[in-house]
């Protein structure tokens, strides 16, 4: 607060690397630092499991004058994406072969004190994979075709002119299933050098580890990273009933029929007793 | 109460799906039919994606099939042979359509082939239903004589082999009109996730002009039979049965498929026909417009991503 404004801080290697916080006492340098935590970084899945909500805290030891922004990073497990195109034909609306992304993550939630435009350029953020346009979804470079769980020709990828519509579509879509959201104002400081963000988990949202990262920016550069995990697990019947379901398909089946048929008989016997 | 589904990974209403069951349930006892046509819509709407909900409520289907059965049978009214030759071929139907609709799936195409499925089988059943049974409601209301149900059957059901007697059918005919009728019945089932009741029981009454005291009794066996496989079936291959949600749909279904099967003793068999027919023709159309409307977004998300 007192000493002038430092030099500019060094950006790619804060960047690249994790920069991993002095743990102890606070190393007093002429870089702004972060530091954060999550209130609750195990989600468990239950019977009575309807989307989790936790908090994200933290806090900016900033020596100098010059205005820092904290952008909030969500990224779920990588799931691939398979998308259609819905074209007419002879009057009906038709299907197209489905396009299969590869590596899109099933959920991402960015989170920032201002418009992100307004904390750092194209070429960052790009980059670092922030922001709702730019996150990374894996796609091979040329169009090939494989045979998939015995269908033949699935198309991987089909980059070219149309490339980037499929790819908008992608996050268009997951953002109205509520799966990728951005929040230009959703890390919020309540105190000077303290800010809190909230992290909305819908129940569609898969399980898997999640991964944050918490990225502090000045001058439109990213200085100083702080990365968390959370784990969200099914845990109980649900996860009994999962495995089950997923490890013993057929007696799963089995037992699901049996279940069904002694449902009907009992609900006969106890209709003609009364 | 919100309780979330292992299988469909969604979080839904409880209380919603009891109700939901217990509608199907009502109107699958009062009509005689396995009720999936209807529910299958509704599943979707709320969330439930669409290969989950078709292989669930054929599970729910197998619940609420036997309890009418139950009730059918002490009446004495469920021809078994005919029945059990109907379900061998639902079964080989089931097991061909599981296979078939995997494959539409990762093609893509499972939409397209619902949508033209309930529109086209949904749509013509209705429409013919509703048409024969308004022409004799009509009759009736004219008072005229009621129009003699013409007895001869068509020649080719005695020109084939295998001939079995059907003595609770009074029928003396070749098992390979009901067993490939069964085929058809058992492709819907892993397809729509229908029993396939509202083909068979018209297929039943003017094809094969059997008995009409058996016609329902018999069309929901073959029914328990051909969901009993096509759960398997769905849960073996493609891990899209939902026991959290089927058990609460069945509940509700058991208890409503018994209040259905005592009402239909009220109401006269045209009349009930008149309106399963506009029911059928309605849900046909309303599943088939999806193909004519532009669509909100060009672009949509093909289940199956994870697989």
């Amino acid at each position: 607060m007192m000493v002038p404004p430092g030099p500019p801080p060094m950006d790619p290697p804060a960047l690249v690397a994790p920069a991993p916080e002095p743990p102890g006492p606070v190393v007093v340098t002429q870089t702004p630092t972060i530091s954060a935590a999550l209130t609750n970084s195990e989600i468990e899945v239950d019977s009575s499991y309807a989307g989790a909500s936790l908090v994200l805290y933290g806090a900016v030891f900033n020596p100098g004058d010059d205005p820092v922004d904290v952008v909030l990073v969500v990224r779920g497990p990588e799931r691939p994406v398979r998308l259609v195109r819905k074209v007419r034909v002879a009057g009906l609306w038709l299907n197209s072969r489905p396009v299969v992304f590869e590596g899109a993550p099933a959920f991402y939630v960015m989170a920032s004190t201002r418009p992100l435009s307004e904390i750092a350029g194209f070429g960052v953020l790009r980059r670092m994979g922030v922001g709702l346009d730019h996150i990374q979804i894996d796609a091979p470079d040329e169009a090939r075709t494989v045979n998939l769980y015995g269908v033949r020709d699935v198309v991987i990828s089909r980059l070219g002119e149309d490339y980037l519509e499929w790819r908008r579509a992608v996050i268009r879509l997951k953002e109205r299933d509520g799966l990728y959201r951005a929040d230009p104002s959703g890390v919020r400081f309540v105190d000077p050098g303290l800010f809190r963000a909230e992290i909305v988990l819908p129940p569609e949202a898969p399980t898997g580890e999640y991964r944050t990262e918490v990225w502090l920016f000045q001058n439109g550069q990213a200085i100083s990273v702080r990365r968390n995990t959370i784990q969200v697990r099914r845990v109980g019947v649900e996860r009994w009933l999962h495995n089950f379901a997923f490890f013993q398909p057929w007696l799963y089946g089995l037992v699901s029929v049996l279940l069904a048929g002694f449902t009907g008989w009992a609900a006969s016997r106890w209709f003609r007793r009364t | 109460m919100d309780v979330y589904l292992p299988i469909a990974e969604v979080s839904v209403n409880a209380p919603l799906l009891l109700a939901l069951g217990a509608l199907v349930g009502f109107i699958s006892g009062l009509f005689g039919i396995g009720g999936g046509f209807l529910m299958a819509p509704v599943l979707v709407f709320l969330g439930i994606p669409p290969a989950v909900a078709v292989a669930s409520q054929a599970n729910h289907v197998v619940a609420s099939s036997t309890s009418s059965v139950l009730t059918y049978s002490k009446a004495g009214s469920v021809d078994y042979r005919m029945g059990g030759i109907m379900a061998l071929g639902g079964a080989v139907g089931a097991l061909f359509g599981v296979e078939l609709f995997r494959l539409l799936r990762l093609l893509g195409q499972a939409d397209l082939v619902v949508a033209v499925s309930y529109l086209l089988l949904l749509g013509s059943i209705g429409a013919l239903t509703l048409k024969e049974s308004l022409t004799t409601i009509l009759a009736r209301r004219r008072g005229e004589p009621a129009r003699r149900e013409p007895t001869r059957r068509p020649l080719w059901l005695y020109g084939l082999p295998f001939r079995v007697r059907f003595p609770r059918s009074g029928l003396y005919i070749s098992a390979i009109p009901p067993l490939l009728l069964g085929v058809f019945a058992g492709i819907l089932s892993a397809i729509m996730g229908v029993g396939g009741g509202f083909i068979l029981v018209p297929a039943m009454v003017y094809i094969l002009r059997m008995r009409a005291a058996v016609v329902v009794g018999t069309s929901l066996f073959q029914i328990l039979i051909t969901t009993a496989v096509t759960t398997v079936l769905q849960a073996g291959r493609n891990q899209t049965v939902d026991i959290v949600l089927s058990t609460l749909l069945m509940v509700g279904g058991v208890l409503g498929a018994q209040y259905g099967a005592k009402a239909s003793a009220r109401f006269r068999a045209d009349e009930m026909r008149a309106a399963l027919g506009l029911l059928i023709l309605l849900v046909g159309l309303q599943m088939g417009l999806s193909l004519f409307l532009r669509p909100d977004d060009p672009f949509a998300l093909a289940p199956g991503g994870a697989g």
